[in-house]
């Protein structure tokens, strides 16, 4: 009897997995197939890897009338329009390339997809570094410091954790606007320097390190700020780990801030900007460049996921601590 | 302590003093970005709900409840609205429901929960965007795997047990996201897709604080079937988990944009059936200019937010579970 529960339960959750692969497992096989194989659906998960002409490289490389006078004395009793010929043979079958590599090789030559990974890594890093450097001493200060008005901004803590950042892009963008910051780091950065939620967070972490600790560091004539970033830092370390993962998952996936405040300058785009730009480009038939640009975006984070899940697990739900 | 008790009053009352004034120093930085970043914008759009603003306009007007009126008024703010409540109700009750199913399923098995955990997470990791523009082409009306696989039901059994697929065999399979029929349904079942991982880490934590004894319990006093004991322990000492689950579900449903953006460019899908109140906020406020009637929606948008806060607060000091 439970043997069979077992097994319906087995073949439930099989179901389900398969689902949410599915995608995946399509993303990875469309970014390593030839457009042949995809348009007609063929050809397992791999492709056949049949070596394909890369037309743009002809496109670039077809030969014109130089070409043709310096070829010359290879091709001596052949007549000028048989050279053109033969030259353009030679150069499509120099331009053949196994479809794995055309896909890998056109996400990132067609689109500056290595900026876009940059900037992806230098705003998710920013904004992390910025929250913690203004979260953290906030947070020792509401913690462990009795100050008058403690009380008012611990309220003002919890009535601003009520607020969607992304609802009030508008008002946010105007005054980017106005600052005339568009279409700089900056607007993509400033917005989330300030995580309520990390503030929130850090204190009642911080609560629970002994007084004794501190008082110890006083007493060894150490400044406020200084016991902030050389006690209270490092015994956070855990709780930081897990606010890394949580705000850096959700800033190198985001896609609708970086949508609002940079608008044509491709050296600003983030990850998910540069996709969306090569999706609006392409003329329906780059299905493999584009699934490859995807495959590329998506797997840091998987990765690291499934090397330190628990980590990660841990940091995404954070917001379930509350 | 003792350390603190040794110390001489005055030293102490000095060093109190000092505080005061770093503490201020300390969460001076933090305060000043809520207030910039957070407190102002609201009451800006708060503001900018009531006027016809527009960037590089040469004046402002007060236009009093105008674009509310509209809001409420006009067919395109009816879809969107009906478009953002539907996707809410299809999405919430879904994306809860499969999570904790998942966790209930996953928790009682013998062997192969860290696998699940691990697959059913992932979904949550990737990015909405990509994930999203991978759907659209598992869709394509032509080359996408759904309907080619759809088709290999043609003219098999399946197909006389099924209206439906004998329709699609016959007058050609949907068109998924070009079809208003479908077009929201399967951004719901994007959302549903992507998020019920979420819920399910969380109520597997939620499950892990259910008192085994409770179990025992209720079998002594006559809770035999599983679905008793689901009912009678399971569902009760889960009640904060599903409030707090409920609610940041909620939240996060009301704020899609991503799918709906990548999947309709050209703004709300077919016949505006997924015409979703961020993407309007977008449209309006940036691509169009009319800040106004953008506000008006922020405002009305903040709104949804703070009521459904408001009755998670009701419901966690009420404090829902009794175990």
């Amino acid at each position: 009897m439970t043997r069979i529960g077992e097994f319906f339960k087995h073949a439930l959750l099989l179901l389900g997995a398969f689902i949410v692969i599915v995608p995946f497992y399509q993303m990875v096989s469309y970014s390593l197939k030839s457009p042949a194989e995809i348009e007609r659906g063929i050809g397992g998960f791999m492709g056949s890897q049949a070596l394909m002409i890369d037309e743009r490289c002809v496109g670039s490389n077809t030969p014109d009338r130089v070409d043709v006078e310096a070829a010359r004395t290879d091709y001596p009793s052949l007549s000028d329009s048989d050279i053109l010929g033969a030259l353009l043979e030679k150069v499509r079958e120099d331009c053949k390339v196994r479809p794995a590599i055309f896909n890998y090789r056109s996400a990132f030559k067609e689109a500056p997809l290595m900026r876009y990974l940059l900037n992806g890594l230098i705003v998710t890093g920013s904004i992390f570094l910025l929250q913690v450097i203004v979260a953290l001493p906030a947070a020792y200060a509401l913690s462990k410091l009795k100050f008058w008005g403690r009380e008012t901004v611990f309220g003002l803590v919890l009535f601003c954790l009520l607020i969607p950042v992304h609802a009030i892009a508008l008002p946010l963008y105007i005054g980017l606007a106005k600052l005339g910051l568009i279409n700089t780091y900056a607007a993509l950065i400033i917005p989330w320097t300030i995580s309520v939620f990390g503030i929130f967070l850090m204190r009642q972490f911080f609560m629970t390190v002994p007084d004794e600790l501190i008082d110890a560091a006083r007493m060894d004539g150490m400044g406020e700020l200084n016991i902030v970033w050389r006690v209270m830092l490092p015994t956070a370390v855990p709780a930081l780990m897990a606010f890394a993962i949580f705000s850096v998952v959700a800033h190198w996936n985001d896609y609708f801030w970086p949508r609002m405040v940079v608008t044509g300058d491709r050296s600003l785009f983030t990850p998910p900007l540069g996709l969306r730009e090569f999706k609006a480009d392409i003329d329906g038939s780059l299905y493999g460049p584009m699934m490859a640009t995807a495959t590329v975006i998506v797997t840091p984070l998987i990765v690291a996921f499934l090397l330190a899940q628990k980590k990660f697990i841990e940091g995404i739900t954070l917001s379930g601590m509350k | 302590m003792a350390v603190v008790e040794t110390l001489p009053q005055n030293h102490t009352r000095r060093r109190t003093r000092s505080h005061k004034s770093t503490a201020w120093l300390l969460t001076a930085p933090a305060l000043a970005l809520m207030v910039v970043i957070l407190l102002v914008p609201v009451l800006s759009a708060f503001v900018l709900s009531f006027t016809d603003y527009s960037l590089a306009a040469p004046e402002v007007n007060w236009v009093g409840f105008d674009n509310y009126e509209k809001l409420f008024t006009r067919s395109s703010y009816e879809k969107m609205l009906w478009a953002t409540f539907t996707y809410v109700a299809v999405v919430v009750p879904l994306s809860v429901g499969l999570g904790l199913g998942a966790a209930l399923l996953i928790n009682s098995l013998a062997r192969g929960k860290e696998i699940y955990k691990t697959i059913y997470f992932l979904p949550v990791m990737a990015t909405l965007l990509a994930m999203a523009i991978v759907w659209e082409l598992m869709l394509h009306p032509t080359i996408g795997i759904v309907n080619r696989t759809l088709e290999l039901g043609c003219g098999t059994v399946i197909e006389s047990l099924w209206p439906w697929l004998a329709n699609g065999c016959a007058n050609g399979m949907p068109l998924w996201l070009g079809d208003k029929d479908y077009a929201l349904w399967v951004v719901c079942f994007i959302g549903i897709w992507q998020g019920f991982g979420f819920n399910m880490v969380l109520y597997l934590a939620g499950l892990t604080g259910v008192p085994r004894d409770l179990y025992n319990a209720a079998e002594m006093d006559g809770a035999r079937s599983a679905w008793e004991r689901f009912r009678l322990v399971t569902w009760p000492a889960l009640g904060p988990t599903t409030v707090f689950v409920v609610t940041i579900t909620c939240i996060r449903s009301f704020q899609v944009f991503d799918t709906v953006e990548a999947l309709f460019p050209q703004g709300g899908g077919p016949s505006k059936s997924a015409y979703m109140m961020m993407f309007a906020i977008y449209e309006k406020g940036i691509k169009q200019n009319l800040i106004g009637i953008g506000s008006a929606i922020t405002m009305l948008f903040l709104v949804f937010v703070m009521i459904i806060t408001l009755i998670q607060r009701r419901l966690t000091e009420r404090k829902v579970h009794y175990s």
